[in-house]
Order: structure tokens, then sequence, then C-alpha cells
């Protein structure tokens, strides 16, 4: 119905409105558009799927944590930026493809975190992972890499990124024999390099006598370690070569492949001895079993 | 006096020091010059004594709060959860923090064992039978013994103890925050944070053990091997089940080279023996269980209370043969004892 009393003015007025509300729908419509064109041409971050389990929930808690009772309570006296450590360990995964992870990725934090170990204390271990842990817990003196900073807060946790978020993927991580240049094997293999670069005086090495070869150069003991220890600081690497407590003790120190260990290592300038069943590691190997006549002791027999 | 005035706890402060020069300037007798030069030494004393007491004086015995307290309690917790025990998935590590801050509303002695309650109640979870392991004067060696709860749980493996394992906490005497010069010990006051936390934990962590109770005392502690006050005497005997406790098994160690205080039945392990019969509890007693042994041996290898049989035997064997049984094959043993020990001490270089 036509309004009989529309003054010159109230009908601009109208315009005006009509016009406001054209330029409304048209901004609606053209944002709309936008967001389905950005939409299509960015779908939905998909995280990739892994045959590895997926980063550690709670990483960062867990690695701060462990930072700081490092150098608090293990190491005292050691002084970290514990949390730009664990920025820059981020920083060196998140938003990239876990498969393509590489030296200079993990270089800063590997700077930040390395710190000096006193000589005569590395024990490098191969295929002994338990044994080699409880002996160092317990005896106290020497320190496998799982001692120092960089092995102590990566120990047995996972993490990696993925390209299309800046979010740790939590669901899954490549496992090594989906691709060797992934988020954690790349950081324990240069801190084991920095371990051996940083290692003085005489070097233990903890192997297993009781698999069919104790030495092996695909293990990151044979491929990594073995290479990077300095001979102008290294003078000797003594080998314990340790079988099961159950087992009777044969001579691994003849075996192949320790052979094979000897001539690198002298190769390298480095001096070599090798020893079957370390007494102070059997003890360890003993506590679990008592009754094996390689445990008893003298005079106390309960 | 004037020059007080501008002191404060921070000593001597610039426009003070320009009087002080001006009037000495001025000329001035001797008495007053002797007078002058006496307020200045109160003034540095008392400066000094302000500095003390403003940068925060040790007001306890014990050591002051652990820097990084809530990072550390935090990745321990999630550490504990995630990682090693993810059947408590449902436990949230800042729940836990916060009701474990809440003792930091009371006065730093005046803590109560139930001011924990809530964190307790959160953080506890079932101990399986057969596995709980209580200890007085023997951390070091249940700490390696447990192997982080693989082979024994004692309460440092337990989520609420692992947490807290060796960290120290308190809270200021007049200000909400936390003390980190110094933290009161059961000298300064009972009611302390820490005490109050180990009364609570070692009560609960008691009472839900079953089965087997695995006790290691210390047979070569002067004050005796059974302490008949400290935490097993008066927060964990008391809280045992008598319905899901099947018997009681005590370790008595020695130290290597030291000499046996007590032993199974002797002095303070007679009473600890008698108050568990009185209990109804079965009783069994052992000294330097052998395992244990086995894991304190590791320092000692050469130590003649560690040398392993396996040589002595074989020649042991031959010496029976030539002097015949008892006394003479002891004499014999003795021979090749020091004879094994010289012959071990050159195949360990």
């Amino acid at each position: 119905m036509v309004r009989e009393d529309s003054s010159p003015w109230s009908q601009k007025c109208r315009c005006f409105m009509l016009g406001l509300v054209v330029i409304l729908m048209l901004g609606i419509v053209v944002i709309f558009v936008t967001v389905i064109f950005a939409r299509r041409r960015d779908p939905p971050a998909e995280l990739p799927q892994w045959k590895g389990g997926g980063t550690t929930h709670n990483l960062k808690e867990i690695i701060l944590g462990r930072c700081f009772t490092y150098i608090r309570m293990v190491n005292p006296g050691l002084r970290k930026d514990c949390l730009k450590i664990w920025e820059t360990f981020e920083n060196a995964f998140i938003s990239k493809n876990p498969c393509n992870i590489t030296e200079q990725d993990y270089q800063p934090l590997m700077e930040l975190a390395a710190h000096p170990i006193l000589c005569n204390k590395t024990l490098l271990w191969s295929k002994t992972n338990e044994l080699a842990h409880q002996y160092t817990k317990v005896q106290g003196s020497l320190l496998t890499l799982e001692d120092t900073l960089l092995g102590y807060m990566a120990d047995k946790v996972t993490w990696c990124g993925s390209p299309s978020s800046t979010e740790m993927n939590y669901q899954s991580c490549p496992r090594w024999n989906e691709c060797t240049n992934n988020s954690n094997t790349i950081y324990w293999k240069m801190a084991s390099k920095i371990f051996a670069e940083a290692a003085c005086g005489v070097v233990y090495v903890m192997l297993n006598g009781s698999i069919s070869q104790p030495f092996r150069n695909s293990s990151i003991f044979g491929s990594v370690e073995i290479h990077h220890l300095n001979p102008e600081k290294v003078p000797l690497v003594k080998i314990w070569v340790m079988h099961n407590i159950e087992e009777q003790s044969s001579d691994s120190c003849s075996d192949s492949s320790i052979k094979d260990l000897k001539s690198i290592i002298e190769g390298r300038n480095i001096a070599f001895s090798c020893e079957n069943d370390h007494r102070d590691v059997q003890f360890i190997q003993c506590v679990r079993n008592p009754e094996q006549k390689a445990c008893r002791i003298c005079g106390t027999d309960h | 006096m004037q020059e007080l005035q501008f002191l404060g706890a921070t000593g001597c402060k610039p426009h003070c020091r320009e009087e002080i020069l001006r009037a000495r300037n001025s000329s001035m007798e001797p008495s007053k010059l002797v007078l002058l030069q006496l307020k200045l030494f109160l003034i540095l004393l008392l400066g000094a004594a302000g500095v003390c007491m403003g940068a925060g004086e040790k007001l306890w015995k014990g050591l002051g709060t652990t820097p990084h307290l809530e990072s550390i309690f935090r990745g321990r917790c999630n550490e504990f959860i995630s990682l090693e025990n993810p059947e408590l998935g449902d436990k949230n590590c800042s729940e836990i923090w916060e009701a474990f801050k809440t003792v930091f509303h009371k006065d730093p002695c005046s803590v109560l064992p139930s001011d924990y309650d809530l964190f307790i109640n959160l953080s506890r979870h079932p101990i399986p039978r057969d596995k709980s392991l209580f200890w007085e004067n023997n951390y070091d060696v249940v700490t390696a013994y447990a192997q982080n709860g693989r082979r024994l749980l004692p309460i440092t493996n337990m989520l609420y103890g692992r947490i807290v394992d060796l960290l120290d906490w308190c809270r200021k005497e007049n200000s909400s925050e936390l003390d980190y010069q110094s933290c009161p010990t059961t000298e300064d006051c009972e009611n302390n944070a820490m005490d109050s936390f180990w009364k609570k934990a070692s009560s609960q962590y008691a009472y839900d053990s079953s089965g087997v109770i695995y006790v290691m005392l210390n047979g070569s502690e002067p004050s005796g091997a059974y302490p008949v006050k400290g935490f097993f005497a008066d927060y964990e005997i008391p809280n045992f089940q008598k319905d899901k406790v099947t018997r009681f098994v005590i370790w008595v160690m020695h130290e290597i080279g030291q000499p046996h205080i007590e032993s199974c039945g002797e002095g303070s392990m007679k009473i600890l023996e008698n108050r568990l019969k009185e209990m109804e509890f079965k009783y069994e007693c052992i000294n330097d269980y052998r395992p244990v042994k086995l894991l304190k041996c590791l320092d000692y290898s050469t130590h003649p209370e560690c040398v392993f049989t396996s040589a002595a035997e074989s020649t042991q064997q031959r010496i029976p043969f030539l002097f015949g049984g008892g006394w003479g094959s002891s004499l014999a043993f003795l021979l090749f004892f020091f004879g094994i020990n010289f012959r071990n001490s050159i195949l360990t270089f």
C-alpha cells in the first residue's frame, strides 16, 4: 500500500536504507563465497596415519619436569634454561614432515642442552639396555647417554609433528622402518654422536654375549658412537661382554664380531680390551637369580 | 638520631653520607668525633642487620623449597601416569597439584596430615598384593632393589610418593609465597608441611597394602634396626589391615664391612617381633637377605663378604680329603679363603 504522506525526504531515506540492505547482503554473499573457496583450497587438516604410537601425552610437562629435576637433583650445578630448551626442542619438529627431519633441525637444541662429562665415566651399550641402566643407577658413577640431560629428557618418550598442523601428532608417529629420518631417530643419533665426542679417558662398553652378534655395525653404537670417539681424548675402550647368568660363561671376546670391533677401534688409534662377564655387572644379574652357581657368596649362604 | 632517619634497611644512603662528611669537615671537638664514630658504627651494624633480614634469613633448620617445585611436580605426575601407568589415565595432574597447593594457605608450622586428605584421595591407587616394601634407614638400597616398581613398590614408587620424593616445600611465615631459604624440620615444629605429608602418605600406604608385607631394616644402625619412634612404628604398623595382610617378612641388612649391631631376634628386633605377634600377625625374619646383599656387594666386589664361592668351592672340595671333616676343613677353608682373595684381586685387573 502506497503511503499518501510520503515526503521527498522519507523517500530518499527509504532509498538509502534499501541501498544499505543490498550492500549488506552483497557483503554476506562475498564472505560466504570466500569461506567456501578458502575451505576448498585448504581442506581440513588431516593427520597422516603412521604405524607407531603417537606423541606421549603431556610431553611438555614431562620434559620440563625432567629438565628441572636433572639440573637441580641429578646434576646439580648445571646451569640450563629449561623453558628455552623446551621451546627449542619443540621448534625442531613442530609443523614439519616427521619423515624429513634433519640434523640442522636439532642443532640449536643440541647446543643448548649438551654439557661436559667427567673423564673415565662413559658407558656405551648395545643390546643391554636394562642391564646397563640398572648398573649405572646402582653403581652411581658411570654414565650412559640416558644419564645426561639430552638422554634423560627424551628417554622412553615419543614425539612428532605434522606439516599441516602446529600441534604435536598425538595419534601416531612414524616407526623406524617407515622412514629412517624421523623425529626420534635423528634426535638419538645426534645425541649419541655428541655423547661419544664428549667422552674422555677410558670408555666402557657393555655388549650382549648371549645374542648371535654381540657387535653390530647397524646399531647406534656400531654406526655412530664408535666412530665419534676422539682418539686424542680416549686412550682405551674396555668392552664388557655380558652373558645371561643362567648360561655357561663363554668366551665371546673371541667372537668374530668382537674381532671386527677390535680392528675398528685399533684402526682409529685407540687401545682395546675385552672382558667376559665383568664381575660388578654380574652382581646386578645375580640379584634376580641368586641361586645361580655364579652368584654364591663365600660364607653367607642362606 | 638524624642519620638513622635516612637509612631504612639498606644501609647508608648517599645523602646521609654527605651529611656525615660535612659534619666531619667542620671543626669538631675530639669527644664529639668519638661520639660520631660510635654513631656510624651503630648505623652500619643496624644496616647490616637490616640487609640480613631483608635478604631472607634462614628461619628454619631444613632445606628451602625445591626450585621449580610445580614443574617438577607436574612432570613427575604426568610421567607416572602417561608413560608408566596409563591405566591411571583418569587422574588429572592439574587437579592433584591444586589439591597439594592448599597446604600453602596455612602457616608453615600449622600443617596437619589431614590437610593432605584431598591430595591423597586424588592420587591414591591400588597396590598389587605382596608388593609393598617398608623400610627404615635404607633409602638407597631400597630404591635400587625396588627397580622403579618392577620388583617391589615402596612408597616412593606410588604416585603420591614419587611426585614429592626428595623434594622440600613450605610456605613463608608471614606471606603466601613459598620459602626457598629454609623449611621447618621436626625439631623446629611438629606440624610442618613435609612431616605431615609423610605421616598421611605412610598411613595410607600401609592401609592399602595386602598380602606379604616386606620390611627392610638396617642392622648396622647404631640406634637399633627398628626405630621404636618413626614412620614405620607410628604411622605404618597401626594402619595395617588384619584381614588383608598374610604375613610380615623382615630383612635385617648389615652394611658391608661394618659391625652387626643388631640381627634378627636381638634388641629392637625383639621389640618389633613381639609387637607384630601381639597384633596376631605371622612373622618371619631373615638376616642379610641374599638378593639385597648381592646388590650391596656391587660397591664392594673384592670385599671378603662379597667374594663369589665358585672359585672357593672347587678348591674346598679337595681339602676335607686331606684333613678330615670338622675343625680341619674350617682351617683349610680359611687358608684357601685368603688364597682365593689374592687370586681374585689379580683377576679383577
